[in-house]
């Protein structure tokens, strides 16, 4: 096996593995373990020699994009929605970085970090106002002593006829 | 034709692919992206194999194979046997009343 050889792989297993990010660890190694087990078996069966022959191989397997999106689309529904067992042991792992690219289904993972951003979006809203609204008041005390007390002066008691 | 009924179906091709023999997975992918109609891609069927044993349906185990690196072989589970039998027979009865209503039965 030639080293450059050897090289056209490792950047397809790479190029798959880097779109992967958002799958659970163990269905990412299993992938990676049978694409990789698939070109080695195709490569000794068919007695690939050339580079030509190799490509071959990898187109056959199709590009990382679509290799990935199959991926996504059976690693099954987000599992804040899945009620399976063996999705709801996923977040964990599902919670790493949101999967590169916009042919992946809803995952569960953007979604909570969208949430959580909205979230503190809402926090700091929330805090600006609190501000505002301290500022406001202070203002108004400050006012309320410096001038001359307002209109608070009652009309004088009508006195009561005897 | 719609991309969810042929992955739909898919599935059950790969089931019924081992059903009387273990095969590895080298095996069952060529030979399914052989078929143009099914028009799936080699790479793709690894992570379908890949949910039919999480789901229960198949079950695999790596193996030493006489030339070259080792094969993960799948079988089917006996899950995988009942799946296959109900869908053999879902299946009749959907393709029947489709021709009937698409018009592409033999007596259309």
């Amino acid at each position: 096996m030639k080293p450059n050889q050897t090289d056209v792989v490792g950047e397809y297993l790479h190029e798959v593995d880097r779109r992967l990010s958002g799958l659970p660890l163990l269905q990412r190694r299993e992938l990676l373990a049978d694409l990789a087990a698939h070109i080695e078996t195709e490569r000794t069966e068919r007695n690939v020699r050339s580079e030509g022959e190799l490509l071959e191989i990898l187109e056959r397997l199709g590009s990382p994009d679509v290799v990935a999106a199959a991926a996504y689309e059976e690693a099954g529904p987000p599992p804040a929605v899945n009620q399976q067992p063996y999705a709801a042991a996923a977040p964990p792992f599902g919670a790493a970085a949101p999967p590169p690219y916009a042919a992946t289904p809803p995952f569960s993972a953007p979604a909570r970090g969208n949430a959580k951003r909205l979230g503190w979006i809402i926090a700091a809203v929330a805090a600006v106002a609190v501000l505002l609204l301290l500022c406001f008041g202070l203002a108004l005390a400050r006012g309320d002593s410096s001038e001359p007390a307002p209109s608070v002066t009652r009309p004088p008691v009508p006195e009561r006829h005897s | 034709m719609a991309s969810g009924l042929r992955r739909g179906t898919l599935e059950f091709c790969v089931l019924a692919m081992v059903e009387l023999e273990d095969r590895y997975g080298t095996e069952i992918v060529r030979r399914l992206a052989e078929e143009q109609s099914l028009a799936a891609t080699e790479g793709t069927i690894y992570p379908l194999l890949s949910r039919l044993r999480r789901g229960g349906m198949l079950d695999s185990k790596w193996a030493e194979s006489p030339s070259g690196p080792p094969r993960r072989y799948y079988s089917l589970t006996p899950a995988g046997r009942s799946a296959l039998a109900h869908f053999r027979t879902e299946w009749v009865s959907f393709r029947q009343t489709v021709d009937r209503l698409v018009g592409t039965g033999e007596i259309a």
